[in-house]
């Protein structure tokens, strides 16, 4: 496999590859490649952080037990953001947590509660390549998910449609392939549905068990029954196949392609099978898909700190950069999640981004504050303390950087960095042959860095 | 209505702009139309402000029988009406609506209320209905359509809000003009644009790139180096949201090509010990405003001006248990204008005896007929290419 082609299928199903790795996969085939980058994530390791503060929660006399489990519950997940952002980048991490990126922006919900949130993401992690059908059963079975979609509030009395309608729309088979009806049949099945000290619990009182009509079928359904009924329909491989297909592939849909995806996908929906197949086909490796797509913000970190380890010393200055580039893990903006791509770039986003590595690796300072909240007081909301021009206080390993980039020549570093391919003119007089560590921040502030 | 063509003239943002070779060039000189044309500057009280307790119906049994901790007496009140007056906070507000430069319109919101901070919020910026998500802004799409150039469009802030991104073209964020003029400014940006070939602009979304960051550096040089020929005799109070509105006269008053601005003032979440909180956060709004408006008229520029005040939603008819509000629905909004068709009170607050199942008020104005409205009938431009829908059209303007 030559390296371009690695480096291609390392950026898109990781954050990155180091050269020595590259250099000592370029005499296998790209199968073994493509198998060896899935060998190494065959094991899920739960993401989880310590929460006994909050389980053994101890009240302070007169205060409210909510108002405390929420005021904690809200620092618990910022140090959960953190570690969720330290396992990101963690140099052994790869096909399987950008999965995870992956599906936490299909699967969208949200939750104040850490307990939840915490459940909710070691879901994810736990089928991201593993079976679609199960993976859809356990999201929707989840109290985070519940809540989000109100699921929980959804009773024969009076069912509520929220759930239904986003699972049919965004989880799995896309505006235009079900009808009014469907969604009333769906939300029918799912009543009762609830959850009791983290657990699934069919509440039967409320669960509405007569027949229902649904995409052309009709039963006594309850909520798995659907989630079947839906995998049936082609339509909805193809539609998590198109997602992955701008996720993975190029923004732009080849409609052959995509066909040839879903045949793999329908049936087994097995999305570790998928996965395999899409890297290895020749295709994957077209000179259209390379370097086409904007990095998200995570993506962009992550692959800085793949050249040069980071590690931040204030919690607030990781959430600081989070929310300036508009991606705030565990803060999605709505259940459609983060649009992606050309989405990801403004003219103040664009300046931050190109503005990052000159941050992070060289304590440049940009006097930028990031949004106040909606629950912020006056105060908070402007905060004071926030407006002064800061460095972002990160311990940066440049010897590490030394032993895997130091000894490569200029082309091969400039080649090792940028996918994307860069004219040589454009690079004349911008970098210094000599500094390298100069000019790694140089190649990172280029726009085609933004690229992978 | 007029077409873009026309729109293009009368803004001064002449065609030959849009080519990016010439680009810089064209940018370095602004277009002295611009001083004439209307702008509008949106502000959102941000986290919900309790609008029965702003605009005070302190003739209603219901008002004072669902909130005896809070409801505002009624000889505090700044009495407009038999039945309606200002929070004491607002006197400068008073002022305003007694020189017919205020109209409150009651009652607004949308069906199906949202009484999340987030998603109401998001709705409000994107003039959707509560079940669509949009992706772009009303005033992002709205520089899409008419502006062309970010800075048709300016957030007082350092990030950009969904209320300005369009669908290509966004409006810009600027907190400070120096600031964002600094960090575009680096040789080296300098030495990477200047080796760009033509051909890197016509790429897929490295083409994308290098356009945003060529508008990016030639729309913070114009700001920065248009608003600086202006400084306002004016003395603001101290404060955030203050400077955010002196920053607004400044570009207003410097002639700057903008059309639309975005400010936001944070903490009107009041779910507790609200009276002192609230009465508080309205005095420095109504003070910034003050000099604002009175900065704007000084220098020719407030009747070129409207000035749009909402929030997210209103607060709940009936108090809780913490001296405070939840999250509630319809809300009245503020327009400031020397344009006003119906200064006053625009229409009735809807009925405290008909409330939702949740114990909120039924909105009687939908917030996109108020867009429409202005988008119609003060920028002139064809509303619904910009709301996608067609709403009514009110009279206020």
């Amino acid at each position: 496999m030559n390296k371009r082609n690695i480096q291609h299928l390392y950026s898109r199903a990781g954050f990155g590859i180091l050269p020595h790795e590259l250099g000592s996969r370029e005499n296998w085939s790209r199968d073994k490649v493509v198998e060896h980058l899935f060998a190494v994530t065959r094991n899920v390791t739960p993401l989880r952080i310590d929460l006994s503060e909050i389980i053994n929660l101890e009240v302070p006399e007169g205060e409210k037990r909510g108002r405390t489990f929420i005021k904690k519950g809200r620092d618990l997940l910022k140090d959960y953001n953190r570690a969720w952002i330290d396992r990101l980048m963690d140099p052994s991490s790869g096909i399987h947590e950008k999965m995870i990126l992956f599906w936490a922006n299909v699967f969208v919900a949200k939750d104040k509660n850490i307990i939840h949130t915490q459940q909710y993401n070691n879901t994810l992690r736990k089928y991201a390549l593993g079976d679609f059908r199960e993976f859809v059963k356990a999201v929707s079975k989840a109290p985070t998910m519940m809540k989000y979609l109100n699921t929980n509030r959804n009773v024969k009395k009076s069912p509520n449609e929220n759930f239904a309608r986003e699972l049919l729309e965004l989880f799995t088979l896309g505006v235009g392939n079900y009808t009014e009806k469907d969604i009333k049949e769906a939300a029918r099945a799912f009543t009762g549905w609830s959850f009791k000290e983290g657990s699934f619990h069919l509440n039967q009182r409320r669960h509405d068990s007569g027949k229902k009509e649904f995409l052309g079928k009709s039963g006594n359904f309850d909520g798995d029954d659907i989630i079947d009924i839906i995998l049936d329909q082609r339509q909805c491989a193809r539609f998590i196949c198109s997602k992955i297909y701008r996720y993975f592939v190029n923004p732009d849909i080849d409609e052959e392609r995509l066909e040839e995806l879903t045949h793999i996908f329908y049936g087994d929906y097995d999305i570790g099978k998928l996965m395999q197949y899409l890297f290895k086909t020749d295709w994957f490796y077209n000179s259209k898909n390379i370097g086409v797509k904007i990095k998200s913000p995570i993506e962009l970190l992550a692959g800085i700190n793949r050249v040069v380890p980071l590690q931040f010393k204030k919690e607030n200055q990781i959430v600081f950069i989070q929310k300036m580039m508009g991606q705030h893990l565990l803060h999605p903006p709505n259940v459609a999640g983060w649009k992606g791509d050309r989405y990801w770039i403004d003219t103040n986003t664009l300046m931050f981004r190109l503005n990052l590595p000159a941050m992070l690796l060289n304590n440049a300072i940009l006097e930028l504050v990031e949004k106040g909240g909606f629950k912020d007081s006056f105060a908070e909301f402007y905060d004071d303390k926030k407006k002064k021009g800061r460095t972002l206080d990160v311990h940066k390993s440049w010897d590490i950087f030394e032993r895997n980039y130091g000894h490569l020549g200029f082309q091969e570093f400039v080649d090792t960095l940028i996918p994307a391919s860069v004219e040589t003119k454009a690079l004349e007089g911008l970098l210094k042959k000599e500094d390298k560590k100069t000019d790694c921040i140089r190649l990172m502030s280029l726009p085609e860095y933004q690229l992978c | 209505m007029m077409n873009r063509r026309e729109f293009i003239k009368q803004s001064g943002l002449a065609s030959s702009l849009y080519f990016v070779p010439q680009f810089l060039k064209a940018c370095e000189k602004f277009n002295a139309d611009t001083e004439n044309y209307r702008k509008l500057v949106v502000i959102q009280l941000s986290g919900g402000n309790d609008g029965l307790n702003t605009v005070i119906p302190f003739r209603n049994d219901i008002y004072y029988k669902r909130r005896p901790g809070i409801a505002i007496p009624k000889e505090t009140v700044l009495k407009a009406t038999d039945e309606l007056g200002f929070h004491g906070s607002l006197a400068p507000l008073k002022q305003l609506y007694d020189q017919g430069y205020l109209s409150i319109i009651n009652g607004v919101g949308y069906p199906n209320p949202n009484r999340s901070h987030f998603r109401s919020s998001d709705i409000w910026h994107t003039a959707s209905d509560s079940k669509e998500y949009l992706d772009s802004g009303w005033l992002g799409r709205y520089i899409n359509a008419f502006g062309e150039k970010p800075y048709a469009g300016i957030e007082l802030d350092d990030s950009l809000s969904l209320i300005m991104k369009g669908d290509g073209i966004n409006g810009v964020a600027v907190r400070n003009p120096q600031t964002l003029y600094r960090n575009t400014r680096k040789p080296y940006f300098d030495a990477v644009l200047k080796n760009k070939s033509d051909a890197h602009l016509n790429e897929h979304n490295l083409g994308y790139l290098y356009k945003t960051m060529i508008e990016a550096k030639s729309s913070a040089k114009y700001i920065y180096e248009t608003s600086k020929t202006f400084q306002s005799a004016l003395t603001y109070p101290d404060g955030p949201f203050a400077a955010q509105l002196k920053t607004t006269a400044q570009f207003i008053n410097s002639g700057l090509g903008t059309k639309v601005y975005y400010v936001s003032m944070g903490g009107f979440d009041t779910h507790s010990g609200q009276n002192a909180k609230q009465s508080k956060l309205l005095g420095i709004y109504a003070d910034a405003i003050k000099v604002f408006i009175k900065d704007l008229d000084q220098n020719g520029s407030f009747k070129d001006t409207l000035v749009l005040t909402f929030s997210e939603f209103g607060r709940r008819v009936k108090q809780n248990a913490g001296q405070g509000t939840d999250h509630g629905t319809a809300n009245n909004i503020f327009l400031m204008g020397k344009n006003l068709r119906e200064p006053g009170f625009y229409n009735n607050l809807p009925n405290l005896s008909d409330l939702d199942n949740n114990g909120d008020l039924r909105h009687t104005v939908d917030f996109r007929e108020v867009y429409a409205t202005i988008l119609d009938k003060w920028l002139q431009t064809d509303d619904r290419t910009i709301l996608r829908k067609d709403f009514g059209k009110l009279h206020f303007i």
